[in-house]
């Protein structure tokens, strides 16, 4: 991977740059300079420009709506004419995310792996996919950039993401940025007058950066992989699960804010006098309605068989297999908006806790036998 | 791109040619689709598969398939319960509504051959095993003994009586019936579709055979343990599961059991892997 170093002053010239070639560029905003927390990903605007933020805490709505909108027109089915006429509605838009965290890139990459993957193609996310370019920001400054509930070092995924971006920005903290490109529309832009070469010195700053870095992170849920075999394995306690049911208020948050969740439901709505539209819509397994049929048969009736699954969706190893990656990036949104504290690295603590116990106890247990 | 010539999501629009009244809030639906290539492809389905049932302004739904491949003909068996099954029973001969499909692994039926099969369905269970029975009827001769036993919970609830009365003439097949519930007029057995297996005269092959069971999650239970404890292996206990399900190919995440997804992986799935899921049935 090539990769060039630019000024700190000039690092919004990239968003710039990309707006010059087109794209409609995405970027990371703050609410109010009080606020530091109340984040959002928006539309790069003339007038708002000057407001894009670097160093910021990761929005709480990952950017994954701009692949997988939270509601999405798949046909519009005219009524009108005597037969039915169904016509797809596509939207392919040339855009690119400034600012993109590293446990985002990550999350995009799942998708990726999920809905391009295996027999079938989503022709949909494939289209909104396919001009996205990614400009990821490393996560550099410890105030700013990581919240607390952030764990990216313990599913590997950051501070700072080693593939799946167009370009890399990384803040030096000494008037500098180095730039990585990852693929080669993201290295074209290096022909740029605001990059130049770096040297040694510059590599190994970066490096000695993210080493501290990496030592600044508050929550740390070093259990993911014995979490990932006890789940793989079926060794968690029906009663654990409860446990984690009973804290579970079933309100969807954790499915909302998840960069790696995949699921949603379809609907016909009417728009017109003779139109109707069909809208896929985020879904959560953490619902109720999730898995109840029509009559009423619900095969997964307690929140914790629903909290189970979700888990076991995000952990076990046949899905890790299978889309090549775990599903969970270690972002910490989960965390930071469960009310009932059930998000990710709770549950592996908990998991870890419980699971850890039973099989201390099985190995006493196996020792005091003649 | 072409417009949705790989979309996924993407129905076929199809006609309701004409409606037949099975049993109480049960119909079939005999339809074709406008385009004659997409009968032709979607004509080539197996055994076990379903399709994705659209009627516009309600939503999708997945179907079993009754009809055999071998018969030409495609229609749809529902029970009037949801919302969309309840659109699809408001139309009317001529409608249009749409389909997508055939999906799902389907019974292997080959590896069946030279097999004895065993059916056992109940009530409107005997919708996706139709297709099977109808199927092994017309390679009759690639199997050993057929048995059908089928269980509804009156006589007013045997569903398509047409076939019934002819697996039941037929030298082929052994079919046996039992209501739950019987009215003056039935002269057959009566009690669970499970007590047919120790009436006087019925003798089910343990050897060499598959047990084709749906229904309802009830009947499914004690029908597995009567089968088991005949000695029949797990692995050669098949059925089809049902989930709520939007898009049928492994994306919406609704149908995903354990490890695996019922419209991708299955929804045929032996007793051997429905265990091992580890979820209601």
């Amino acid at each position: 991977m090539k990769a060039r170093i630019l000024n700190h002053d000039q690092v919004l010239t990239v968003v710039d740059l990309l707006r010059a070639r087109g794209y409609e560029v995405i970027a990371p905003f703050c609410r109010d300079e009080e606020s530091r927390r109340d984040t959002f990903f928006d539309v790069v605007t003339d007038d708002n420009r000057a407001h894009v933020r670097v160093h910021v805490a990761n929005p709480f709505y990952p950017p994954k709506r701009y692949v997988l909108p939270h509601i999405e027109r798949l046909f519009r089915i005219g009524t009108g004419s005597g037969t039915l006429d169904i016509q797809p509605t596509y939207e392919h838009p040339k855009r690119a995310i400034f600012g993109i965290r590293s446990c985002d890139v990550a999350g995009l990459w799942h998708l990726d792996r999920f809905y391009l993957g295996r027999e079938f193609r989503d022709t949909y996310y494939e289209q909104r996919r396919r001009n996205l370019f990614l400009v990821n920001v490393v996560c550099s400054d410890p105030e700013a950039d990581i919240a607390d509930e952030c764990f990216c070092v313990c599913a590997d995924t950051g501070p700072a993401a080693r593939d799946h971006f167009d370009l890399q920005l990384m803040d030096l903290h000494d008037g500098e940025f180095m730039a990585v490109a990852g693929t080669p529309a993201g290295e074209s832009l290096f022909s740029e007058a605001i990059f130049r070469r770096g040297t040694a010195a510059h590599v190994e700053r970066r490096r000695s950066l993210l080493a501290d870095v990496r030592k600044r992170f508050k929550t740390t849920t070093s259990w993911f992989p014995a979490t990932v075999r006890y789940v793989s394995q079926g060794k968690i306690l029906e009663k654990t699960w409860e446990e984690i049911g009973n804290r579970c208020l079933e309100c969807g948050g954790c499915t909302y804010v998840c960069p790696a969740c995949t699921c949603f439901t379809v609907t016909d709505r009417k728009v017109g006098p003779d139109e109707i539209e069909r809208v896929r819509i985020w879904d959560a397994c953490a619902l109720g309605g999730f898995t109840r049929m029509a009559g009423g048969h619900n095969p997964r009736k307690a929140v914790h068989d629903r909290r189970n699954r979700r888990f076991f969706r995000k952990l076990a190893h046949y899905f890790i297999q299978r889309e090549l990656s775990m599903a969970c990036l270690g972002c910490g949104r989960c965390a930071a908006v469960c009310h009932g504290d059930v998000g990710m690295p709770s549950v592996v603590e908990m998991i870890r806790r419980a699971t850890g116990e039973t099989e201390r106890l099985s190995a006493t247990a196996g020792e005091e036998q003649p | 791109m072409s417009a949705g010539a790989e979309n996924i999501y993407l129905p076929k629009l199809a006609v309701l040619d004409r409606v037949q009244d099975e049993i109480a809030e049960v119909k079939t639906f005999y339809w074709h689709f406008e385009d004659p290539e997409e009968q032709r492809r979607f004509g080539r389905f197996r055994p076990g598969q379903f399709a994705q049932v659209s009627v516009f302004g309600t939503g999708e739904f997945p179907l079993s398939l009754p009809p055999s491949p071998t018969e030409g003909q495609t229609f749809f068996t529902a029970r009037q319960v949801g919302s969309c099954s309840g659109a699809l029973h408001a139309l009317k001969p001529g409608d249009q509504f749409a389909v997508r499909g055939p999906y799902g692994n389907g019974f292997p039926m080959e590896d069946y051959y030279g097999k004895n099969l065993v059916f056992v369905a109940g009530g409107i269970g005997l919708i996706p095993l139709r297709s099977c029975i109808i199927y092994a009827l017309a390679h009759r001769e690639k199997f050993q003994r057929i048995q059908i036993f089928l269980g509804a919970r009156t006589v007013r609830d045997l569903m398509y009586r047409e076939d019934l009365r002819r697996w039941e003439q037929s030298a082929g097949v052994e079919c046996h019936l039992t209501v739950d519930r019987a009215d003056p007029a039935w002269k057959g057995h009566v009690g669970v579709v499970g007590s047919l297996f120790k009436k006087p005269g019925i003798e089910v092959p343990v050897d060499n055979t598959i047990a084709f069971v749906c229904g309802p999650p009830i009947m499914f239970r004690f029908v597995i343990k009567d089968l088991l404890n005949m000695g029949l292996p797990e692995r050669c206990i098949v059925s089809t599961l049902e989930r709520y399900m939007k898009c049928g190919v492994g994306k919406c995440g609704h149908c995903c059991i354990g490890v695996a997804y019922v419209c991708v992986d299955g929804p045929v799935f032996t007793y051997e892997q429905i265990k091992k899921l580890g979820e209601d049935i």
